[in-house]
């Protein structure tokens, strides 16, 4: 699929890996792509050949909504086979990562420790972890985002690192920063004069797409924000080894501890989804707080589903269900206009569709069946206070 | 040392969803897939032997590409590629076998004759 193969990035905070390791690594993304690229397309042919024509004669009408196309698809061989070696490329895909971290923790744990002086990193052993994200572990890796194995653990910030780039199958770029950098590029192309002086970034996980704000807007303070605390310690880590100075602090982004009017920049990157409905609401409040008068609030997600036929929204649907992403279908279908004005929010909602600015590798212009980071495009969600 | 010894879990927490009639078809497709994985890995190493061999003034992959097979060397490998299919299709063929294995056809019966023949 790609036209070159470039590897991650390395930087300091990555487990070294064996020969073999790295091998098995390599063989996950292949795996993914081979799906992508290989068996992904034969669900439309399944559905137009056999799965549809079983509905309708039945129905004598075509399928008109996701559940419709499930009964039908659920019980196709080729959805099937396609369903159950997609979760079996996202369970390998957490096992290759692991593998070098458990092998080498505790030089992970050390290096972490010793993170030289950049940005900073607050933690709060206190915060509580919201129900959604202890309910189930998200994406399935095992432990979530928060387990902690042991003092100042990193192991799941290190393996989330590793897996972000298998999972986007390098489509995010060397330093997993699609959604970031993709955002800047369409923020200084729409609002060429905003250079903001204090930036937030909500959820941050490992900071891989907060460092392009931190890059593009050098004299700007950046802060970012995560409940789980081995995100934290790696992500700082891994800043500090790319000498880009930013803010870590463990918050929840449904109420965070910064003033009211602090920030000229709040973001998000495929956070919502992975929250609840009382929680983003809160978050897109408390946004709308801690932005100053004219700041701009911007998530940055995969498309709603409005517009697309009820066959591609049951693929695109996949994860609900099968990668452990419960709040994932009602947050593709919620009225973000309705969000953001009863949040406070006046100015026009901001709901476009960004071009991707890694654009190295071809695309598969499809967000469907775990290929997000190959979609092409983002979605951005937002406004203006 | 921190994180000397730990092992990391295994399982993400949230039902695991299976897909086929019968889920061991699923099992068998993963484990099908980590052989795969694991195949492969070995194929790497055997790539990286090439390459560092070529690379050390070893020898080259062009070596091992025009190297000759003698009658031995093939009569060799094909015993072990019989091996091998035989290994691999062992369930078929077992299968096969037990058609006229029928003292066996009964398991429960043969249990209750062992534990029963005291009697």
């Amino acid at each position: 699929m790609s036209a070159t193969y470039k590897e991650q990035a390395r930087h300091g905070a990555l487990p070294e890996t064996t020969h073999d390791e790295l091998a098995r690594q390599h063989f996950v993304r292949s795996f993914k792509e081979y799906l992508v690229g290989a068996i992904h397309p034969g669900l439309e042919t399944a559905y137009e050949k056999r799965a549809k024509p079983t509905f309708e004669a039945e129905h004598q009408r075509e399928p008109e909504t996701m559940q419709e196309v499930g009964t039908v698809m659920k019980q196709d061989s080729h959805y099937q086979a396609w369903s159950s070696l997609l979760r079996t490329s996202q369970e390998m895909m957490w096992s290759s990562a692991q593998i070098p971290v458990e092998r080498t923790l505790p030089s992970l744990v050390g290096n972490a420790r010793n993170t030289p002086p950049c940005g900073s990193l607050t933690l709060d052993p206190k915060l509580m972890t919201p129900a959604y994200h202890t309910a189930v572990d998200i994406h399935c890796q095992p432990g979530g985002y928060h387990t902690e194995y042991t003092e100042d653990d990193v192991a799941q910030g290190a393996i989330y690192d590793r897996a972000v780039y298998l999972y986007a199958m390098g489509q995010m770029g060397v330093n997993n920063a699609d959604m970031g950098d993709s955002t800047v590029a369409w923020l200084q192309s729409e609002y060429p004069d905003f250079v903001p002086e204090k930036i937030l970034d909500m959820g941050c996980a490992v900071g891989h797409s907060t460092l392009p704000y931190a890059s593009s807007f050098p004299d700007a303070e950046v802060h970012a924000i995560d409940v789980a605390a081995p995100m934290l310690r790696h992500a700082h880590a891994r800043a500090s080894a790319m000498q880009l100075p930013v803010h870590f602090s463990q918050q929840n982004a449904e109420s965070t501890h910064y003033a009211d009017n602090s920030f000229d920049l709040v973001v998000s990157h495929i956070l919502l989804h992975e929250t609840s409905s009382a929680a983003i609401k809160n978050i897109i409040g408390e946004c709308y707080r801690v932005l100053k008068p004219g700041g701009l609030m911007l998530h940055v997600e995969t498309p709603p589903y409005e517009g697309m036929s009820p066959f591609e929204t049951f693929l695109f649907d996949w994860d609900s269900e099968n990668n452990n992403e419960p709040f994932w279908r009602k947050s593709h279908q919620l009225d973000l206009d309705a969000l953001a004005s009863n949040a406070g929010f006046e100015k026009p909602i901001i709901k476009v569709m960004a071009p991707s600015a890694f654009q190295e590798t071809q695309r598969s212009m499809t967000f469907q069946g775990g290929d997000f980071g190959g979609g092409g495009v983002w979605f951005i969600y937002g406004c203006q206070k | 040392m921190s994180g000397e010894g730990v092992t990391l879990k295994r399982r993400a927490k949230g039902k695991r969803p299976f897909y086929f009639s019968d889920p061991d078809v699923d099992r068998l497709l993963s484990m099908i897939m980590a052989l795969a994985g694991e195949l492969s890995v070995t194929r790497d190493r055997l790539d990286t032997l090439e390459r560092v061999a070529q690379e050390k003034g070893l020898f080259s992959q062009v070596d091992i590409e025009t190297f000759a097979l003698d009658e031995e060397a093939l009569s060799d490998r094909s015993a072990r590629h019989q091996t091998l299919f035989k290994e691999v299709t062992r369930i078929i063929s077992a299968e096969l076998e037990g058609l006229d294995d029928t003292d066996a056809s009964d398991y429960s019966a043969v249990v209750a004759q062992v534990e029963n023949d005291d009697a």
